[in-house]
């Protein structure tokens, strides 16, 4: 693979893997916050 | 209208939405389309056009479902008035008008599950003619039947009890599914070709607006943004749930889907096409952008022949081709469901009691499916019309949203109660004016494209060209723009 086609398969992977991969933790720990206010009431 | 039925959980929302937003368009639309539009070339404009029109949608169909708890024609005239109940209308209309067609195309995946998964599938010389055979006989209309009453069956049980409870099993099925073949293809030999010309981006076609336009048009039909269906959805979800970061990860998560999908088909079609350690790409280039009748070709007629040499077992090959049609029957029948919500929904709205909206929308959809089970002209009609009407009912969302006040609308609605993240006034700007002209430039470029495919352009009775797709929508359109007082009045009645 040249290394232009690797630069692209990492940007687009890097924004569309990484992207959902951050907000579904980003998420997760919005949950994880909610759940623990929920028990301290 | 309060409601009386909701998602149980976050997770139950986001998984429920991600089956919309995932349907037949990722697995075999989007490769084609990649393959068309110079691979690499295609995929920098697309994810651009996931920022700037998918997510602002998703958002947007939200925060309008949530705080209206109405469906698209009660949410556009609660937002742009009651002149505008029309525009409500007409989202539903092309929403309902793909379901009659895409339950065939559901249809059609669970005769070829069925088919790869007794063996059938292999033992036809010929897979053009396997489909020739098929499609223009009987059976797609019993499939089409069959997906119907199955996907009303479950609308039937709830939101809880049926999409919900569906969604959770079908939706994390379907990603193990594509999961499994991706791994499978990419360790095939030669597959590094596929993934290598996925990947390559040629600067001519960066350049190129078609590139563009094409990568704009798939997220709109690709994503679900714009249809009203996630609009649906979003009717059930809590008060206390949150609006951006969830259409952010739905909007993320179906394009991670696409490109498991994607290069997917690209390893298997560039390692299988090829001889082994031959480096070439014709072939496999054919098969990938070769739309076939109906844009099936590389699904339902060159797939099915490469899977027969997925491996040296027979036994393999079935298995991979039945999961295959399994993930693709899958994504369908999620997609449908919320097609079939929709329509419920939108009956609710006028006073229907639930269950016999859900019966009179099967029937509906099962009479007016037929044309496109026994022709695949009266389909390509069809997909094409309601096809880039979608385009028309993502502008109408864009402009109840702007006549309601972009910058209230995002301080009061997506940002308020329950709202995880912000969203900053970038948003204004998208909404306000990127859509509209997306919306301006993606339609004209359709229709005058359209006019080079026909000479007799202006014959609305010729399968697709502009008069066909322009009769359509002026009829539907004046038959809602009369229909816009009573509309208004039993809404009214009804809340």
């Amino acid at each position: 693979m040249s290394l232009i086609s690797i630069i692209t398969m990492v940007l687009i992977l890097g924004v569309v893997w990484g992207g959902f991969t951050f907000f579904l933790f980003k998420a997760m720990s919005f949950e994880k916050l909610k759940n623990k206010n929920k028990n301290k009431n | 209208m309060k409601e009386k039925e909701y998602f149980s959980s976050r997770w139950a929302l986001i998984i429920a939405t991600i089956g919309i937003a995932v349907g037949t368009g990722n697995i075999w639309r989007f490769s084609r389309v990649v393959a068309q539009n110079g691979g690499g070339s295609f995929l920098i404009p697309w994810v651009i056009f996931l920022f700037i029109w998918s997510v602002p949608l998703i958002i947007a169909e939200f925060a309008l479902g949530k705080s209206t708890r109405f469906g698209p024609v009660g949410a556009l005239v609660k937002t742009a008035g009651n002149k505008f109940g029309w525009m409500g209308a007409f989202v539903v209309f092309v929403s309902t008008a793909i379901m009659f067609y895409y339950s065939v195309v559901t249809g059609w995946s669970l005769r070829y599950f069925i088919s790869a998964v007794s063996g059938n599938l292999f033992n036809a010389t010929d897979q053009l003619a396997y489909w020739n055979e098929f499609s223009s006989g009987y059976q797609p209309l019993l499939f089409h039947f069959i997906s119907m009453l199955l996907v009303g069956i479950i609308i039937y049980k709830g939101v809880t009890k049926g999409i919900e409870k569906v969604t959770k099993f079908l939706v994390p099925s379907l990603i193990i599914i594509l999961i499994i073949l991706f791994f499978r293809a990419i360790t095939l030999d030669n597959a590094i070709e596929g993934i290598k010309y996925f990947f390559t981006p040629e600067l001519d076609k960066i350049l190129d607006y078609k590139v563009w336009l094409n990568a704009l048009t798939q997220n709109a039909w690709d994503t679900g943004a714009g249809w009203g269906l996630i609009l649906t959805y979003a009717v059930y979800m809590k008060k206390k749930e949150d609006i951006s970061l969830n259409a952010v990860l739905i909007g993320f998560g179906n394009n991670t889907i696409s490109l498991i999908a994607g290069i997917t088909i690209f390893s298997t079609v560039f390692a299988l096409s090829l001889p082994a350690g031959q480096a070439g790409s014709a072939d496999a280039m054919k098969l990938i952008t070769q739309p076939g009748p109906a844009n099936t070709g590389l699904t339902f007629i060159y797939l099915p022949q490469l899977f027969a040499n997925i491996s040296s077992s027979y036994l393999v090959n079935i298995f991979f081709a039945s999961i295959f049609f399994l993930a693709l029957f899958f994504a369908a029948v999620t997609s449908l469901m919320s097609m079939v919500e929709l329509a419920t929904r939108t009956f609710m709205d006028f006073g229907f009691k639930r269950k016999s909206a859900i019966i009179g929308v099967t029937v509906l959809g099962f009479v007016f499916g037929i044309p496109s089970a026994l022709s695949l002209d009266f389909f390509t009609n069809q997909d094409w019309v309601w096809g880039v009407g979608l385009i028309l009912s993502g502008a109408f969302i864009s402009f109840s949203i702007i006549r309601y006040g972009v910058d209230k609308f995002r301080t009061e609605i997506i940002n308020g109660y329950g709202s995880d993240i912000k969203i900053g006034k970038w948003y204004n700007f998208v909404i306000g004016v990127l859509i509209p002209v997306q919306v301006v430039i993606l339609i004209s470029w359709w229709l005058v494209s359209s006019l080079s495919w026909d000479p007799e352009w202006w014959n609305p009775f010729h399968t697709a060209n502009l008069g066909t797709a322009v009769i359509q929508w002026a009829i539907v359109l004046s038959v809602f723009i009369l229909l816009n007082k009573t509309m208004i009045a039993k809404l009214r009645k009804e809340e």
